[in-house]
């Protein structure tokens, strides 16, 4: 970092996309694995 | 449950659309370089967040004037949906924090209003594994879930108010016209996205409490629980 401006930083970026896919695809497939579950008792 | 699953294909479709054009077609910002890409994700996650917060919040008022199951179904869904987007948007933001504030965490009055929902939800969630009795659980969650969102406000006008180091929302007036489309592209994604997540998250719940409910005679008419 110099004089106010952030040098850089996919690092960062790469990061926060990662949670980001990551958050919603694990959700995702936690959803769907109890959808097909409650599917099963009906 | 359609509804749902197009629901959540459109919005990968998009997020896909809007993160590519976001990572590699839009230019760098002038003074946050590459690091700004993370608004893409980060002010997409925080309006739909604040969408489903509402309609949660909405649902729990109609559950407590109706008592229909349909809207704890809802409340519970958009409870969880709503405690994974706050989760996402702290870790966007504390990623974002360290190149451009210096630290990971601040105890800026945004970031705290955030986390004092997001801890609000997960203790409402929690709250609800606990409790047997359906009309119970559904009552006061519907009650903790409407308090609790009385922090929605703070979180909008914490920047306003208290001149804080986050900045002041971000709108088409205060961002570069060439940031447009990706931001839009992935707003339009996460909404997908998270109501399909609602919908079918509303299905898991309502399947539940009919099974629950089909054992022992709590409900006086079907899909009622008062």
């Amino acid at each position: 970092m110099s004089e106010g401006v952030v040098v850089g930083g996919w690092g960062y970026v790469i990061a926060a996309y990662t949670v980001t896919a990551l958050g919603f695809l694990i959700y995702g497939i936690m959803l769907f694995t109890r959808l097909r579950e409650t599917k099963r008792h009906d | 449950m359609k509804a749902g699953i197009v629901l959540v294909v459109l919005g990968v479709v998009l997020l896909l659309a809007g993160s590519y054009l976001g990572l590699f077609v839009a230019p760098a910002e002038q003074y946050m370089g590459d690091v700004q890409r993370i608004m893409y994700v980060h002010v997409p996650t925080a309006w739909n967040w604040m969408l489903v917060v509402i309609t949660t919040f909405v649902s729990a008022i109609l559950f407590l004037f109706t008592a229909n199951a349909k809207y704890d179904a809802r409340v519970e869904a958009g409870l969880e949906v709503s405690t994974l987007l706050a989760f996402l948007l702290c870790c966007q933001g504390s990623i974002w924090a360290k190149p451009t504030w210096g630290v990971w965490w601040d105890w800026d009055p945004r970031l705290t209003s955030v986390a004092v929902l997001l801890v609000a939800f997960v203790g409402i969630l929690a709250l609800r594994q606990f409790v047997d009795d359906p009309r119970r659980r559904a009552v006061w969650s519907s009650v903790a879930t409407i308090i609790a969102a009385v922090d929605l406000p703070i979180v909008y006008f914490s920047v306003k108010w208290w001149n804080s180091l986050h900045q002041q929302q971000s709108t088409p007036q205060t961002v570069s016209s060439q940031f447009h489309l990706p931001l839009r592209l992935n707003a339009f994604g996460v909404l997908c996205l998270s109501f399909g997540f609602v919908v079918l998250r509303t299905i898991v719940a309502a399947r539940r409490l009919e099974q629950e409910m089909a054992a022992p005679p709590i409900a006086g008419e079907a899909g009622e629980l008062a």
